[in-house]
């Protein structure tokens, strides 16, 4: 804790380190401006030799040196003021000649025309402002033909950017390495708990840098116009008629895919939890499959039979100029895959309203209808907002749907990607996936704050365990028929996913043909590879991240714990193409420059996947007891020694989830990676777009179809070992 | 089993914790100043919140004072961690760990000092063996009872040897029955190895069966620190003669001390009790604390007070009266009802004192 004697320490020793940290990047900038000094001396003395001696040739002189070296600010003076009698002055630059004309008096400029008099270059001290530039000036002499005087000089004004940029790094380093001592240094000084205090700081540096750096780099750049502040950026974005028209169809398809999901994840979850169909177990599993299925897949699937060479639209039904692309296609597609999120929430909704209610209800001889409108309804309300609120916010982030099937419908989420690689127009990129934040992060936090402590769900006594059966048996009918409908064109999407591996040609040729696999496999090997490379790294990182930094929100008391928290899971909350552009911008720039290397990717993954399995393990960590673990430590373990006898093999199962996800959705990642992928580090599902486009469905499907074994195998070894750890989680939430 | 016995010492330790909500300052404890000596039992005895739980968690290691010092075995441990300190506690619930079976529990403490396989085992099951449960070492803690499970965890907590042994309402989670049992086994093992121990309950009967000595907390502030014996028969304040057993109190006036007897008047009659608080003057209102068994019933007019018997208690060795009086309904015990008479139900009675266990405490003061 704080004695004077440990004050006193660490003053002197961040003292000593300061002193160290100055004069090393001091001596790092000053030989760096020697280094550069030198060459911009033999630079401006090698420009003076060229020049000639007659007067007529000055200004073709000038010309072509300026042409030679652009950029670079000359006057020649022929003759030497104060020593020869005609003194002749031009220069290519009117700037310059006044700040000559000016300061040709001073002591510093006669310094250098007496040093170019006696043949020698001389950079005077200091940088001076030209226009908007910031110069140093250089005098070199113009030698005669004999070479033994001075027939008169040229100035030589040369941009002194490069220096400048060296020196802010090496400032800006120099006072990263004092912070990091200091900070690290004092946590071992003055914290009885120095281990939890490195985990903090690591924590929040890893936050800083690649969460909030990232971010304020995209929201500075839309603010900037020529390096200067400006709303352009925004006036542009704003009164664009085709940026607006983005906006409003993404909230638009949000608004119809929320609804559909939601009613259609209600059907099913109302089906399998209030009624007495038969195979719910196979209802549930449908329902949730397209949940975890990689991108692309559905809409592959879709196209494939409903698309413009469609076996449905096309070859069963001969229709022409149908088109599946646009606001309907997109539509379906996101209803199928985002309904079972709507599903998840409502059947957890359901499943907790004690049907004992619904009994009293139809015991006080209300109808079926009536018991269903005036007790389940109303209990469920909350439950049915939350989710179309969940499935909206879901629905504006989807990029991958619309990339393949929007057609010429507009979405704000590929207008942006568009911006940035088609049109190299990043601030307007930025501008745009900024735009998109409005409605996501509205409905993400109605939905956090509002409705979920909206929630009736209040257990009182024992619930009883039983369903009540609100559906009348023509209802039920009516129930099963539909949800298996949907469950059969479910299982139709994914049938054509696998069909499309074996079919020569969709849509034109239907023969049977193994030739696809065999060059999917090849051509997609490099991609398929690195994938599963990066998310194998980017996994047990994410994984023991996440744990540690559950700890630390669950466990431990500091200040700026709500702030981090709320770093760690803005990934949560923000569309892909915003973290794509805004890490694209960060890093493609010193210090940290990252682009197209495999640790971007990596971060990228992790940095994602954090906020989920942060969430796991903050839940599971509140069901146990602190007690165990003051236990460990009054037994003489430490930090670490807890964390890895005790705490993770308590959380085991949500250490396990939260890696199995990590991996799962590093595997289909699309919003964020497409941005950040290269020709060495590339991803399997950009691989997947780019067999789409070119309307290889075959080589698509077979990857896809790979994508789809690999994602089950993963979530199928995960339910296993959750499974044996599931005994263990019992005894820990009893305690 | 232990290797020493230390005294324990906190000077002036005080915990100011910031409410959550309000974020104003809560005092939970007020400059508790006080030693144990090495080997002795000492209970904090309070009602829920009054920082008892906070003192034996500053000792742990699980709380930092805001101010004040705690010296462990002469050293200064005021800012070591939980792991840096030779304390064991013993967990209201218990805290064992789910994944781990009876054995490796127990077996943790000496895993992580490092301590060799053949002497680790021989240690463990000694130590099962003195709880009495060498044959569960193999079972898993979900599969105990709540007793089996106290006991794992108390076998923890001795088997590295602690120092300190600090219990933190240990037997609150157990039956009554069981309660008594284990009540009686910790003391019996604590007394066995000598060691300084720290016990926190809110049962008056488990404090004062257990404990050389007694502290009583209240709102932070220690209020007084005796043995079981002065504690019930000496209390320095209404609160401590109320919280540590049945009481009844009259008010009275101070009227002078005389012959070893401090003399009070209480509705126009005299008493002369033999104890007193310091610090009373003549002429002061003060109360007189009264026990049941320092009550005594006689006939109509006798006592200092007139009643009537609401009901009695027949408990087998004694009988308690509830009489309605003026003072509110007092409780007489009569012990050996078969030597005694016992008045029945609605008959007129007095209630006189016995003056040499009554005392006169400073009024106001609870």
């Amino acid at each position: 804790m704080f004695t004077k004697k440990k004050i006193i320490a660490f003053i002197a020793a961040c003292a000593v380190f300061l002193a160290l940290d100055v004069w090393m990047f001091g001596a790092m900038t000053t030989s760096f401006a020697k280094a550069v000094g030198e060459g911009q001396v033999q630079l401006a003395a090698a420009i003076a030799r060229s020049a000639p001696a007659e007067s007529e040739a000055v200004d073709a002189w000038l010309a072509s040196a300026s042409e030679s070296y652009p950029g670079i600010g000359l006057l020649y003076s022929r003759g030497i003021p104060d020593l020869d009698d005609v003194v002749d002055a031009s220069a290519n630059d009117e700037g310059l000649f006044d700040l000559y004309r000016a300061q040709s008096n001073s002591p510093a400029f006669a310094k250098g025309i007496e040093a170019a008099s006696y043949l020698e270059t001389q950079a005077i001290a200091g940088s001076y402002r030209l226009g908007e530039r910031r110069v140093s000036l250089l005098f070199a002499p113009v030698p005669s033909k004999e070479g033994d005087s001075a027939i008169g000089f040229v100035l030589v004004a040369l941009d002194d950017a490069r220096v400048r940029a060296f020196a802010g790094l090496a400032n800006a380093l120099a006072t990263i390495a004092f912070l990091v001592f200091a900070l690290g240094f004092g946590i071992a000084t003055f914290s009885r708990d120095p281990l939890t205090g490195y985990a903090i700081l690591a924590l929040f540096a890893v936050a800083a840098v690649f969460v909030a750096y990232p971010l304020f780099e995209a929201l500075k750049l839309t603010f900037l116009k020529n390096g200067r502040f400006s709303f352009a950026v925004w006036c542009e974005v704003l009164g664009n008629r085709q940026y607006l028209q983005a906006l409003w169809g993404s909230v638009k398809l949000g608004c119809l895919t929320a609804t559909l999901s939601t009613a259609l994840g209600f059907l099913f979850a109302f089906s399998v939890a209030r009624t007495t169909i038969r195979g719910k177990k196979l209802l549930t599993a449908l329902a949730t499959m397209p949940v975890i299925s990689p991108p692309f897949s559905l809409t592959l699937s879709i196209i494939l039979l409903f698309g413009n060479n469609g076996l449905v639209t096309r070859r069963l039904l001969g229709l022409e100029g149908f088109s599946i692309y646009g606001l309907g296609g997109l539509a379906l597609v996101q209803t199928i895959s985002m309904f079972p999120i709507a599903f998840l929430t409502l059947s957890g909704v359901l499943q907790a309203i004690d049907s004992t209610l619904e009994e009293a209800s139809l015991d006080l001889n209300a109808s079926r209808w009536a018991t269903f409108r005036r007790v389940t309804l109303p209990l469920a309300a909350p439950g049915i907002l939350s989710s179309w609120l969940l499935v909206f916010t879901n629905s504006l982030a989807d990029f991958a749907n619309p990339l393949l099937l929007a057609g010429s419908y507009r979405v704000l989420s590929v207008e942006s990607y568009i911006e940035v690689t088609g049109m190299n127009r990043l601030s307007n990129g930025a501008a745009l996936s900024i735009l998109l934040l409005l409605p996501t992060l509205t409905a993400f936090f109605a939905q956090r704050s509002w409705v979920a402590k909206k929630s009736f769900v209040v257990v009182t006594g024992k619930p009883s365990g039983r369903l009540s059966d609100l559906a009348s048996p023509g209802l039920r009918r009516g129930l099963a028929a539909a949800v298996y409908l949907v469950s059969a064109f479910i299982v139709a999407l994914y049938g054509t996913i696998v069909a499309g591996c074996f079919v020569k040609n969709w849509g034109i040729d239907y023969s049977f043909t193994l030739a696809n696999i065999g060059e999917a496999l090849t051509r997609g090997k490099d991609a398929l590879l690195s994938t599963l490379l990066l998310a194998g790294i980017a996994t047990p990182i994410a994984g023991i991240l996440s744990m540690v930094a559950a700890v630390l929100v669950v466990r431990k008391r500091f200040p700026g714990k709500r702030l981090l928290e709320a770093l760690v899971m803005t990934p949560f909350a923000i569309p892909g193409t915003l973290i794509g552009i805004s890490y694209v911008l960060a890093f493609n720039k010193q210090p940290i420059l990252l682009v197209g290397t495999a640790a971007i990717l990596v971060i990228n993954y992790v940095v994602r996947e954090l906020p989920v399995g942060l969430e796991g393990g903050v839940a599971t960590l509140r069901q146990i007891d602190p007690a165990i673990e003051e236990a460990a430590a009054d037994l003489g373990a430490d930090q670490a020694t807890i964390f890895r006898t005790v705490v993770l093999p308590l959380i085991r199962p949500a250490f396990i989830s939260s890696m199995s996800y990590t991996f799962v959705r590093s595997m289909t990642a699309v919003s964020a990676i497409i941005f950040l992928i290269s020709a060495r580090w590339y991803h399997i599902t950009i691989q997947i777009y780019n067999f789409s486009e070119n309307i290889r469905f075959g080589l698509a499907s077979v990857l896809s179809t790979a994508l789809i074994i690999i994602v089950l195998a993963v979530f199928g070894l995960m339910r296993l070992l959750v499974r044996q750890s599931e005994n263990l989680e019992k005894t820990v939430s009893v305690q | 089993m232990n290797k020493r016995s230390v005294p324990v010492r906190l000077e002036k330790v005080t915990k100011i914790f910031k409410d959550q909500k309000t974020k104003a300052d809560v005092i939970a404890v007020n400059e508790a100043d006080f030693e144990l000596a090495p080997g002795e039992l000492v209970t904090l005895l309070g009602p829920s919140g009054c920082g008892k739980t906070t003192t034996l968690r500053m000792i742990g290691g699980f709380e930092l004072p805001t101010r004040g010092r705690i010296m462990i075995g002469g050293e200064d441990v005021t800012f070591l961690p939980p792991n840096g300190r030779a304390t064991a506690t013993v967990f209201q619930s218990y805290g064992l760990f789910p994944h781990l079976s009876v054995f490796d529990n127990v077996a943790y403490g000496l895993r992580i000092r490092k301590v060799a396989r053949e002497d680790l085992r021989r240690r463990v099951e000694e130590a099962l063996a003195l709880v009495g449960l060498a044959d569960l070492a193999q079972r898993a803690p979900s599969r105990l009872s709540g007793g089996q499970q106290q006991r794992v965890a108390l076998a923890r907590s001795l088997v590295v040897e602690p120092e300190v042994l600090l219990l933190d309402e240990p037997l609150s989670n157990l039956d009554a029955l069981l309660r008594e049992q284990m009540r009686v086994e910790i003391r019996r093992i604590q007394k066995a190895l000598g060691i300084t121990a720290v016990y926190v309950t809110h049962d008056r009967v488990e404090a004062m069966s257990l404990s050389d000595r007694v502290i009583v907390m209240k709102d932070g502030v220690v209020r007084q620190i005796g043995t079981p014996n002065a504690i019930y028969e000496d209390p320095n304040s209404k609160f401590v003669a109320g919280f540590v057993g049945k009481v009844a109190f009259f008010p009275v006036s101070i009227e002078g001390e005389e012959g070893g007897a401090m003399l009070c008047g209480i509705a126009g009659k005299r008493v002369r009790a033999r104890k007193w608080a310091a610090g009373l003057r003549a002429g002061d209102r003060a109360v007189l604390m009264a026990r049941p068994e320092s009550l005594r019933l006689g006939e109509a007019g006798a006592g200092i007070a007139d009643g009537t018997v609401s009901a009695n208690v027949y408990l087998g060795s004694s009988v308690e009266s509830f009489v309605k009086t003026e003072y509110g309904e007092l409780l007489v015990q009569i012990d050996d009802p078969a030597e005694k008479r016992v008045w029945p139900e609605g008959a007129r009675v007095s209630v006189s004192l016995n003056e040499a266990l009554v005392r006169v405490l400073p009024e106001g003061d609870d």
